[in-house]
């Protein structure tokens, strides 16, 4: 009798909840996996850049940039709405900031190298910029707090006038912290990703999140005490100057180079390894997955062509890096600001 | 909307008569420069007595005497952040009127925060600010003993042939003096009527 009602109960087990246990386990493994794979690569990243800060910045450099500037692009046109409705004005203010600041930003270099400025007042020109580049990212954040009643962003105008006061006290040091911020972008994004379509990794992702600090507190406790790298040739002086060794005499350019070249590693892995991977570009071939060319009367061939103009465009990164890396390097971190600019619309959209 | 418009156009009116205002004012004299040097690099330093030698030695490592000349090649751009912003007026004057700006879009913030009795965010802000305050000042308090300190056995250590050892600022002087000096800071601890 006992052995019968087991019996019964056995096969009333619902068959439902068999595949849930499965999908659960799966689920526990692919979260391990994935904080093995954030933990591994960050500790790996941190140790290259340690070592070789100078030889991995230029390996780096050459390898990556031009690829997770492919992927930013794809990323973009992802997130970019079939039809802009009531976001119309914020994609214009976005667009005509991220034209009118790159063309900016490039003209300064390039009126110096015409003999057209002297570049005496070369801090001044660099504050205006910052200062307009934050006042833009003030009207974004308006402009979106406008879409949704409920949002009250009227705080961020004192922080960014606050930013704005900051900048011109020291314009060299903000445009240098806007240089190490940038990378970390990558990983708010990843953050806004997992949000919404892997919300069981976001707990994880956050605390591996942790381990970002401490392996930064970690170089500078190990490279503060090092002696500077000798940057006794164009291209190591560069690297050197772009990580603020200049700016910060006497900070160790070994810990500098280091610090950045492991913030910029995280960066490229987030664009071209993690947001791929969990399906936040889509299918990187498929053109119908972007909106603009998936709606009626859009345009898939037009997409299709500024995407292989892209690939293109990559390819020839790599060939001038191949013929002349520190001029191609120059160049290629002065057309880079318009990525940077970009990234902002786009995450702000997703907050 | 209308109150946002009349507080902006109170705020430019207001600054624009600081302006008119800081226009009244004679220019400072110019002081005259002094001749002090400029310090470069921080660095230990230790003196050894050395009983054989014929001459003294000044010994530095490659690489801190190519920092020194790196140094020294970038005096001005190694100026303090109080010595940049007096030789920048307009740099002053626009940071200034920015953080002007930011109290001002604090304050109206902070009012309609109030309306709203967002009452949490603002204590927040505050507890943030005196901890940070607070910390401020523990922070001080744990400072480090004085530089001189390390240098003040510096006499009895001479004479009983031992090495000592202090941090040193290398300074930059002005002219073409081929001397090299070295300025310790002694200080005179013998009590009055003692000598």
């Amino acid at each position: 009798m006992l052995t019968a009602t087991r019996m019964e109960r056995t096969a009333n087990i619902p068959f439902t909840a068999w595949p849930n246990a499965l999908a659960r386990s799966r689920t526990r493994t692919s979260v391990r996996s994935f904080a093995l794979v954030l933990v591994a690569s960050a500790c790996l990243t941190a140790v290259l850049a340690s070592w070789l800060p100078l030889q991995v910045s230029i390996v780096t450099v050459f390898l990556f940039a031009g690829p997770h500037n492919w992927f930013e692009l794809r990323y973009f046109l992802m997130r970019l709405p079939a039809r802009f409705g009531r976001s119309r004005n914020f994609f214009a203010v976005a667009f005509a900031g991220i034209f009118f600041l790159t063309a900016a930003y490039l003209a300064m270099p390039a009126l110096y190298y015409l003999n057209l400025w002297s570049g005496s007042n070369w801090p001044d020109a660099i504050a205006t910029w910052n200062t307009l580049l934050l006042l833009w990212l003030g009207a974004l954040v308006i402009l979106r707090g406008k879409q949704n009643s409920r949002r009250d962003w009227f705080w961020t105008l004192p922080v960014v006038f606050m930013l704005c006061a900051l900048n011109w006290l020291g314009p060299q040091l903000f445009s240098l912290a806007i240089v190490y911020a940038h990378p970390l972008v990558a990983l708010w994004f990843l953050d806004r990703h997992l949000r919404r379509t892997r919300p069981q990794w976001l707990p994880t992702y956050h605390r591996c999140l942790i381990l970002l600090p401490l392996l930064i507190v970690g170089m500078i406790w190990q490279l503060s005490r090092t002696s500077s790298l000798a940057d006794d040739n164009g291209l190591f002086w560069r690297i050197t100057q772009h990580a603020g060794a200049d700016l910060l005499p006497r900070v160790s350019s070994r810990l500098l180079v280091s610090l950045h070249v492991f913030l910029e590693m995280l960066h490229y892995g987030v664009w071209i390894i993690a947001l791929p991977l969990i399906g936040a570009t889509g299918a990187v071939w498929k053109v119908r997955t972007i909106p603009l060319a998936r709606r009626r009367g859009g345009f898939p061939k037009l997409i299709a062509a500024v995407l292989v103009f892209s690939l293109f465009v990559v390819g020839l990164l790599w060939f001038g890096f191949s013929v002349n890396y520190p001029a191609m390097r120059d160049v290629y971190f002065a057309v880079a600001i318009a990525h940077v600019l970009a990234e902002a619309p786009f995450l702000l959209r997703m907050i | 909307m209308k109150r946002t418009v009349v507080l902006c156009a109170a705020v430019l009116l207001l600054v624009s008569t600081a302006v008119y205002s800081f226009g009244d004012i004679a220019r400072p004299k110019d002081t005259p420069k002094s001749s002090e040097g400029k310090t470069v690099l921080y660095t230990s330093m230790t003196v050894k007595p050395d009983p054989k030698a014929y001459e003294a030695r000044l010994q530095i490592s490659q690489s801190t005497l190519q920092r020194i000349a790196h140094e020294a090649g970038n005096l001005s751009s190694n100026d303090s952040m109080t010595q940049r912003l007096v030789h920048s007026s307009a740099r002053t004057m626009m940071a200034g009127l920015f953080m002007f700006l930011a109290v001002s879009f604090a304050g109206v913030w902070f009012a309609r925060s109030s309306q709203r009795r967002n009452h949490k965010a603002i204590a927040s802000v505050f507890l943030l600010a005196t901890v940070f305050g607070l910390a401020t000042v523990i922070v001080r308090a744990n400072a480090g003993p004085p530089g001189y300190l390390r240098w003040q056995g510096l006499p009895q250590n001479l004479k009983a042939g031992k090495i000592t050892g202090g941090g040193v600022n290398i300074e930059i002087v002005p002219g073409d003096d081929s001397e090299i000096r070295l300025i310790v800071p002694l200080r005179n601890t013998n009590q009055p009527g003692e000598e």
